[in-house]
């Protein structure tokens, strides 16, 4: 997709054809992240599609994806470039055998030859016609010295190599950042960004997902599974299922053929949509005491009858 | 502590003038009435926004919010404040009047104006040099008009700070000093190169021995470094606490202000946040913005519900594995036992320790008798005793062993 004839329609429409619905002020952060080179910072529960957004864009945009995994610890020498300490070895051992100029050799190995290109400077240096989509995953799991680093990066989209030179995007990448809040981010890299949180989908929006994703699956289990997410998500569970849970349990009860819900599907399958022991044992407390009434939510709900 | 209706409109009134003045104007005041009413918006953010709206057609209610929303704010938490400020300032304002109409904002067309500055918005960069200007005079002004900043339903007990002393505040910072040290050193996941150390660092030891051809003559090590923990410090106001408030203030202060990443809250029936009020250099001006700001200042305890709050809306972001949580609190608890317990287990799961410190603990035959210290106590790390200097001084003895 030719990114200077985007617009609002035009990106929804093109992740829905993708099977990512979102709503239109998804896909506003989105176009205006394209037009003005601002990075993205999305943030969300678990489980909102905060990463699919990124793949899915790449899709549309017929470009690379660049992914950065953060983790505490991740340091420059993960993020951006290394030298290839063993090969540089290599080479030395060999020139040593045919004496050449010592200056002539050390100038060698430190030319891009002999340099290992971590995501951030893959994600500069690349140079197609379409700039790469730039996702850094979970940067509430770096630490705080990484956050800064990257902070420079994402300002001038240029990285210092001191054996080299200085290293600039010809294209500015796409860049998605993702955050679980288990942090707070600082306000300086925040700023930087365009925010957005996704929330739970609603119950609309939730069946239209399903439907998209498991064209077959029949409607009206379609209309319960979704129901019945929207209901636990109102409860106190310690971990509330996301998009991903609901995607994960539509799928189980379509492998088991099942075609309606009930308590002993239910049961069944209920590793799907909770991974905490407590949170199982309190949906089984609920159900158990009646407080959570399968039938009766089922029943009862405009939604399903609709 | 959330702002009431009246003084957002207040706000957006004290904006008036400006209607009528252009979009970019009105942005502009948009963004300070947010600025005012709590929301850490940036000249930049503002300047970003009125690029954003010149891609996409504003006359969609929808867009124009999605457009301001995305750029003006960075945190979930500001969200619905941003809603009402949105609500109130653009409703009163009509997206169909006129100020909408001079929205050409797109970077180019803004060049093109930038002729007939007697316009109705002006150029961007004056309208901008002129914001920043007045954005000085503004700041000043907000000082001496007071902004409501709670909801004056909740029957409230302001203490008065000012016959506070300060002198003891040297000896008592030291004791914290040593205390908070102890509490906030921890080993980092990351190494530094060192001199000595348990593993080899091969990428430093094969770039130092490059110069003698390859041969490895000098290793180099790495371990891993010291990190600074961060602290929470949940602070018991409440009533039954009052005879150790002067103290409290101390501690809090203290600990805030010698060691990075502290965050400060206090409670009593509620919960406040009050990190950025106690960040400060004067230790009298924070007295009193405390005293001006905080609510439910010796009223009643309810450990659960605050713990609650502080649970769902802070603890996401606030505490992670590294986090060690202060409580310092009588335990003397009013509300719900079950809450209390069922936060206190949340927590503990969240955290890396929580430390309980109890005033009352000092007394020869105390025991933690009551319920909510009872319920707690299982998932204490450590439970000590605060009350003076001494103790404080033991108190860092006792973490140097505990902490280690």
């Amino acid at each position: 997709m030719n990114p200077k004839k985007l617009t609002i329609e035009k990106i929804q429409e093109a992740l829905r054809e993708q099977q990512y619905i979102c709503d239109r002020s998804l896909a506003t952060v989105v176009y205006l992240s394209i037009s003005m080179g601002k990075p993205v910072l999305l943030e969300g529960e678990a489980g909102v599609g905060k990463t699919e957004i990124a793949k899915v864009l790449a899709d549309v945009m017929e470009t690379k994806l660049i992914r950065l995994q953060c983790y505490e610890g991740l340091d420059a020498n993960t993020a951006l470039y290394e030298w290839n300490y063993p090969k540089q070895m290599l080479r030395i051992k060999l020139e040593e055998v045919s004496r050449r100029d010592r200056n002539a050799v050390e100038t060698e190995i430190f030319t891009e030859e002999y340099l290992v290109k971590r995501p951030l400077l893959e994600a500069i240096q690349s140079d197609g016609s379409t700039p790469p989509v730039l996702l850094i995953d979970e940067i509430d799991r770096a630490d705080m010295e990484f956050e800064a680093f990257l902070l420079e990066v994402l300002s001038d989209f240029q990285i210092t190599i001191p054996e080299i030179g200085t290293v600039r995007a010809k294209l500015r990448p796409y860049v998605f950042l993702t955050s679980n809040r288990t942090r707070e981010i600082h306000d300086a890299l925040k700023r930087r960004c365009l925010y957005h949180w996704i929330d739970y989908p609603a119950f609309d929006k939730e069946y239209e997902i399903v439907m998209t994703k498991f064209p077959r699956v029949r409607e009206h289990l379609a209309r319960e599974i979704c129901a019945f997410m929207q209901r636990v998500r109102q409860m106190n569970f310690y971990k509330r299922p996301g998009v991903a849970e609901t995607l994960d349990w539509a799928s189980a009860l379509i492998t088991l053929n099942r075609d309606e819900l009930d308590e002993k599907t239910l049961e069944e399958t209920m590793g799907c949509i909770f991974k905490y022991r407590e949170d199982l044992h309190h949906l089984k407390e609920e159900l158990a005491s009646k407080r959570l009434d399968l039938d009766q939510m089922l029943k009862g709900s405009p939604e399903i009858s609709a | 502590m959330e702002i009431s209706d009246e003084a957002i409109h207040e706000a957006v009134d004290r904006y008036a003038s400006v209607r009528g003045q252009g979009t970019l104007a009105n942005l502009l005041a948009f963004g300070r009435v947010l600025k005012e009413t709590g929301v850490k918006v940036s000249l930049s953010q503002v300047i970003d926004a009125s690029h954003s709206l010149g891609l996409v057609d504003i006359a969609n209610r929808e867009d124009f919010h999605a457009v301001l929303r995305s750029n003006l704010i960075s945190d979930r938490e500001e969200i619905s404040l941003f809603e009402r400020v949105f609500d109130c300032f653009w409703q009163e304002r009509g997206l169909e009047e006129s100020p909408m109409e001079t929205v050409e904002m797109s970077p180019s067309a803004s060049e093109e104006k930038q002729g007939d500055s007697a316009g109705a918005g002006g150029s961007l960069e004056e309208v901008v040099a002129q914001a920043s200007s007045q954005d000085a005079k503004l700041s000043e002004e907000t000082e001496r008009i007071p902004v409501p900043t709670y909801s004056p339903y909740e029957a409230l007990n302001k203490k008065d700070f000012s016959e506070m002393g300060i002198e003891e505040s040297r000896a008592i910072s030291r004791a914290i000093l040593l205390i908070a040290t102890k509490i906030a050193t921890q080993v980092s996941r990351r190494k530094k190169r060192a001199a000595k150390g348990r593993e080899i660092d091969p990428r430093w030891t094969m770039r130092k021995n490059i110069k003698f051809g390859g041969e490895i003559i000098q290793l180099v090590s790495r371990k891993r470094r010291i990190k600074k923990t961060q602290v929470v410090l949940l602070c018991d106001v409440s009533g039954s606490m009052d005879c150790y408030s002067r103290f409290l203030i101390q501690f809090m202060y203290g600990l805030q202000n010698e060691l990075w990443g502290v965050e400060t809250f206090v409670f009593s029936t509620s919960l406040s946040r009050i990190t950025h009020l106690i960040r400060t250099k004067d230790i009298a001006s924070a007295l009193e913005r405390i005293s001006r700001s905080v609510l439910g200042w010796s009223g009643g305890t309810n450990i659960g519900r605050s713990l609650y709050t502080f649970n769902r809306e802070y603890a996401p972001s606030l505490v992670s594995h590294r986090t060690v949580v202060v409580i310092i609190s009588d335990g003397w608890d009013r509300g719900d036992i079950g809450l209390l317990e069922r936060e206190m287990r949340s927590l503990k799961r969240r955290c890396q320790k929580i430390i309980w410190l109890n005033p009352l603990l000092a007394s020869e035959n105390y025991e933690p008798l009551c319920k909510g210290m009872q319920v707690a106590l299982p998932y204490l790390d450590l439970f000590l005793s605060v009350h003076n200097l001494n103790s404080l001084i033991t108190l860092g003895r006792t973490l140097q062993k505990l902490v280690a």
